[in-house]
């Protein structure tokens, strides 16, 4: 085994057979001290913290669930986000938005209608795939808030988790956890940035930020026409989700939305579709 | 009652339902750990084996097993190194298959050495001129590797993620993930290929020894080439019966027809292989030590049948099912080559180990069998209540199937 042990003697045998031995365990050992190394270092930082959890999330989100945002608004046919959803350093998005400000742009329409499958989505503010909000202010803040989806889902939680102000928050980290019906989501951050106030129960938003830097980065998030598609989509997952074994999916031709979705979908499957909304599998 | 620690858009059974399905299993396992507490304590005197007979039951069982864990290994292999990312789907189940099988033969040796408050003299003072010393260093080493990629999969449990840490440190091992496949790889091929050479290089047993490439016989590449031909097979079968088992769908279709597709070649190859072996070895080999071959199969239940089906039906025509793109298309035929594929496996397995020590090799000397003693067997079905239990907990708290939740409805 080590030299001065009874029976180790410096023949071919020995120094070939523990020679090959011996570098396989320092390979092995070295790997797990790598990653314990710089999982040390990592989880010192709140930041990274937060997204190792994201990035752990978004790997076990399912092909479909990933759909790129130019799938969605029709720019491309198929196209699986492999980014996290993190269009600013996806080198394709850079190209799409490109080629879509060459393009010649049609004429605007007269008035966006302000609701999708009953779901309101408003244009003055953008959208994050986490079913969030942001809205800049005149004052260079930034509100954010639950999209009208996520707020007919978790309706008026039974336990909220809120930041405290001057919280740091990181895009698609954890930005507050919201308990309803026995169900704990964590509802991710759309945008970074620094909490400055917590809304109330009466207030449409939930937190205001102070974005980091002079002028908040907001390229991964959809505007309201990227939106519409977008919501389409979700609330057309959301339908398979609750469709029943007997009669498969069935898409509704009129009513709205019940204000109290969470009362409505059975307590098995509630679980499972805050999950599906808020991408956290 | 434990739905918090079962992942979001799976379905499983109540937890009653699922303790009822553990509680035979954990009956068995319970047997075994009597029947390992006789032999720790009393010795090997409570097993069947003897002078003429030192590797029994629990030889083949490790053997057996090491070689359908290779689909561990080499679905690694296949998704790291070669970049087939359709086997992501049944990577985390082939590494806990791997890591129960390899658990299980370690658990078993620990028994069998007799003495194994000793068993660390093996790493102390190694006889580097044995395969059995390079078998035990990387059978080791590999499950350390096993343990480590088995790792990641329990810390992305529902709960468990919750802490911040584990995740960063499952994140940073996963990076690190392909040098492990390839260490995997590497230790994997010698300790397959050395279980083979062990029976290759027994100069006085005339119906395993085997001429060869170096100092390797033939026996040390048709292991490596049988195991690695099962092992996709084998986290074929697997998958499968949980599937029927739970009711979900695990993975898509086309994943059973790659897995069968890459088992099927090779064990084509194998059989081809292994059929020129027999011929050298029965013309040449054997005569040459004195024994006219037809006496290997003089004696009952080891006749020439035994090679026929070896060969033929556990090994031919599993390949040729899984060859046929028609047949692959068809679960139950899928299914019919994987069982018949791993049943071929054991069976050479058995044969290398029980009829190489069953055959007289001297004029004076009988034919002898064996039986295993019912502590022996007892040990042996620990290893496998011992295995679902393991795989049980595992698929319902862990994510071993990531399209399973793409399977479901939405």
């Amino acid at each position: 085994m080590l030299p001065g042990i009874y029976e180790f003697s410096w023949d071919q045998g020995h120094i070939i057979f523990l020679g090959i031995f011996y570098s396989v365990v320092i390979v092995v050992a070295t790997t797990v001290v790598i990653a314990l190394f710089r999982a040390l270092r990592r989880s010192s930082s709140a930041r990274d913290s937060e997204l190792a959890r994201w990035h752990a999330d978004f790997e076990d989100l399912a092909p479909k669930d990933r759909r790129c945002r130019h799938e969605l608004s029709g720019e491309v046919a198929s196209r699986t986000c492999e980014n996290f959803f993190s269009c600013r350093e996806c080198m394709q998005h850079q190209a799409f938005v490109a080629l879509a400000e060459a393009a010649p742009r049609p004429p605007a329409d007269a008035e966006v209608p302000p609701m999708v499958a009953g779901f309101a989505l408003p244009a003055d503010r953008l959208y994050h795939r986490g079913h969030t909000w942001v809205r800049p202010e005149e004052d260079g803040t930034l509100t954010v808030g639950l999209d009208d989806l996520g707020m007919h889902l978790m309706g008026k939680p039974d336990r909220l988790e809120l930041p405290e102000p001057g919280t740091r928050l990181v895009t698609n980290g954890t930005a507050w956890r919201a308990t309803k019906n026995g169900v704990t989501v964590r509802v991710m951050s759309p945008i970074e940035g620094e909490v400055l106030a917590v809304g109330g129960e009466s207030d449409d938003w939930t937190l205001k930020l102070r974005p980091e830097g002079e002028k908040a980065d907001t390229r991964h998030l959809l505007c309201v026409a990227e939106a519409r598609p977008w919501m389409l989509r979700e609330v057309e997952r959301l339908h398979v989700a609750l469709a029943t074994e007997d009669v498969g999916a069935a898409l509704a031709d009129g009513g709205v939305p019940v204000d109290d979705l969470a009362s409505a979908i059975p307590p098995q499957q509630f679980d499972e579709v805050c999950g599906m909304v808020f991408l956290e599998p | 009652m434990d739905s918090s620690l079962i992942l979001r858009g799976v379905r499983r059974c109540s937890t009653k339902r699922f303790l009822a399905w553990l509680a035979p299993w954990a009956v068995m396992a319970g047997i075994g750990v009597f029947a390992i507490g006789l032999c720790l304590v009393k010795g090997l005197n409570q097993t069947n084996m003897d002078n003429r007979f030192a590797f029994g039951l629990w030889i083949f069982l490790d053997l057996a097993v090491i070689a359908l864990g290779a689909g561990a290994f080499f679905t690694g292999f296949l998704l790291y190194i070669l970049r087939r990312d359709e086997l992501r789907a049944v990577i985390n189940s082939a590494v806990v298959l791997g890591f129960i099988c390899y658990s299980g033969a370690v658990l078993v040796l620990a028994v069998d050495v007799g003495q194994p408050l000793r068993a660390w003299f093996t790493f102390w003072h190694p006889n580097v001129h044995s395969m059995l010393t390079e078998v035990t260093f990387c059978i080791t080493v590999y499950l350390t590797v096993l343990a480590i990629e088995y790792l990641p999969i329990v810390l992305k449990n529902r709960q468990l993620r919750k802490v911040p840490s584990f995740l960063v440190f499952e994140g940073e091992l996963h990076k690190l993930m392909p040098v492990l496949a390839a260490v995997g790889t590497f230790l994997s091929f010698f300790h397959q290929g050395s279980l083979g050479g062990l029976y290759g290089v027994l100069q006085g047993r005339p119906f395993a020894f085997r001429d060869g490439f170096a100092i390797w016989p033939t026996t040390f590449f048709l292991f490596i080439l049988s195991a690695i031909a099962t092992g996709p097979a084998f986290v074929l079968l697997t998958t499968s019966i949980v599937s029927k088992i739970s009711g979900a769908r695990l993975v898509r279709h086309g994943v059973y027809e790659l897995l069968a597709k890459i088992s099927g070649w090779l064990l084509i190859i194998y059989v081809g292989l292994k059929s020129v072996d027999t011929i050298v070895w029965l013309n040449q080999t054997a005569p040459r030590s004195g024994i006219n071959p037809s006496q290997f199969y003089a004696w009952q239940p080891f006749g020439t049948w035994v090679l026929i089906v070896e060969i033929v039906l556990l090994g031919l025509v599993p390949a040729l099912i899984f060859m046929s793109p028609a047949r692959r298309r068809s679960l139950p035929w899928l299914l019919t080559g994987s069982v018949l594929a791993c049943l071929g496996v054991a069976l050479n397995r058995l044969v290398m180990t029980i009829q190489t020590l069953a055959v007289p090799t001297l004029k004076f000397e009988p034919f002898m069998t064996y039986w295993p003693s019912w502590q022996e067997v007892a040990t042996f079905l620990f290893v496998i209540a011992y295995g679902v239990i393991l795989y049980s907990l595992s698929f319902r708290y862990l994510r071993l199937f990531p399209q399973e939740r793409e399977m479901q409805k939405y």
